[in-house]
């Protein structure tokens, strides 16, 4: 199976730290996340989610932290109701919505972090599997 | 028959009540130049192969130009955030010796017409304090309805609530002619911020659709889209003085009219105009290939809407829904 490329944008104060300690703890993932680092998740403009799709990202994941633990009080409320509506505009479009992901993931969350990245590879590949071949991603 | 004979008395007692505000309309712009309180009026005109277009008055005698009919469609607040249109000339000049060639605002005042469907995109202006609402003297016209070429009435005006289509007198200086009785029409007896429910079936339509049938649809209008960017320029809303489509560094999206890139266009375009959208239909209109932009911008507003609580061009005290947030906003979507 050709592997994916997944692009994960992840605040440097919980999911970063998160994926960390999944690596640390030495818990098995899929591999076909590539990381990138962002000061909160409030930092992420739809436009970077959008472009991932357009320069060919089988799937995008955005996390944050938790409701109340934002590092910046309230960065990652702001990123919910962006990516709520970038989903629905997405799907609109007739782009499948299992290709983008949310998630709030902790520093000390792990094990959540690589079920997320397990369950969006799973996600990824069901959407790829229902596009007729020919189709182009984006 | 009987239906169209009641639609003909209709249509002859819109002309009547279109041209007696049409004189009414003259007479206003006429005193407010004449004394000197407004610089420049924007209103509508008339083109030399008769064509309703709009018309930038500064002196008494162009008053009698002005036109107000069932044609008058442009949204006339698309100029107030453009410096070459509004800037005083008197500001100007005296700048001009500083080797400063754009008109500033200066002391005197700008009046626009407007329709009430137009005067919410102009709430939408203030609440993002993008227009000096005190010098501007907004000149209202309650509305019979505006038509497509052929005499169509608009889809957007089908829909229109009583407090749209007769003005908020709150919102404006001047109301021109007495409140219109329009019959019929999906939203009649109710108001703007109540037609909700009736509001979004055109998208529910397209939401009911698979995703892959919703993916050909839009492909098949965006194959057409020949960016070239009519309806953002239309857009009362799009003021950015550098858009995200004009730059090169980062260039968010290629300027190729392709599918890829023309999704990913009208994508950002609504999504810009998320929460702000007042449908006013411009782009739409303004389309020369007939992409249903209106749809597109009408999903970000029903998504809004029921996610947010949010209705636009109601409040011009009203912050916009992406540039805020609520702490039990929705978030099953989220793992």
């Amino acid at each position: 199976m050709k592997k994916l490329k997944i692009v994960g944008f992840l605040c440097n104060w919980c999911s970063y730290a998160g994926a960390d300690l999944a690596g640390v703890s030495r818990i098995q993932y899929p591999d076909e996340i590539r990381i990138i680092r962002v000061p909160c998740s409030g930092r992420i403009n739809p436009l970077l989610v959008l472009k991932c799709f357009q320069e060919g990202a089988d799937g995008v994941l955005v996390s944050g932290c938790h409701p109340g633990d934002c590092h910046y009080q309230e960065g990652n409320l702001y990123a919910r109701r962006r990516m709520l509506l970038l989903r629905a505009m997405l799907s609109y479009f007739g782009i499948d919505e299992r290709r983008f992901h949310m998630s709030w993931v902790s520093a000390s969350e792990g094990k959540k972090w690589a079920d997320t990245v397990r369950s969006l590879v799973e996600d990824v590949r069901a959407a790829q599997a229902e596009v007729k071949t020919g189709v182009p991603a984006w | 028959m009987k239906q169209s004979a009641l639609n003909k008395a209709e249509a002859n007692a819109r002309e009547v009540t279109s041209e007696r505000q049409k004189a009414a309309l003259q007479k206003t712009v006429t005193d407010l130049l004449a004394k000197k309180a407004v610089y420049l009026v924007i209103g509508y005109g008339c083109s030399a192969r008769g064509d309703v277009v709009p018309l930038f008055v500064r002196r008494v005698e162009e008053a009698k130009q002005l036109e107000w009919n069932q044609h008058c469609t442009y949204n006339l607040v698309r100029y107030l955030t453009d410096p070459d249109v509004v800037g005083d000339p008197e500001a100007r000049s005296k700048d001009a010796g500083k080797g400063s060639g754009t008109a500033k605002p200066g002391a005197g005042k700008v009046a626009v017409v407007v329709k009430g469907c137009d005067l919410k995109s102009l709430v939408v202006l203030q609440s993002e304090n993008q227009v000096q609402r005190e010098r501007l003297a907004v000149i209202a016209l309650p509305c019979s309805g505006v038509t497509d070429q052929t005499g169509r009435l608009l889809a957007k005006c089908e829909s229109c609530p009583p407090d749209v289509y007769n003005p908020r007198e709150e919102l404006c200086d001047l109301m021109v002619g007495e409140p219109v009785q329009r019959s019929g029409g999906r939203n009649a007896g109710k108001t703007d911020s109540d037609n909700r429910d009736s509001g979004y079936g055109d998208v529910e339509e397209i939401d009911a659709l698979s995703p892959a049938e919703r993916r050909a649809l839009w492909d098949g209008y965006f194959a057409r889209c020949l960016r070239c960017y009519a309806c953002r320029n239309v857009c009362p809303l799009c003021y950015c003085k550098e858009c995200v489509f004009d730059q090169h560094d980062p260039r968010w999206v290629s300027p190729a009219a392709a599918v890829a890139s023309n999704r990913s266009f009208h994508l950002i375009r609504a999504y810009h105009l998320a929460g702000r959208c007042v449908d006013c239909g411009e782009c739409e209109r303004a389309c020369p290939v007939g992409i249903p932009l209106r749809r597109i911008n009408r999903k970000a507003a029903m998504v809004v809407e029921e996610s947010f609580h949010f209705r636009a061009g109601l409040d011009p005290e009203a912050k916009s829904p992406l540039v805020d947030f609520a702490n039990e906003d929705p978030q099953e979507f989220i793992e």
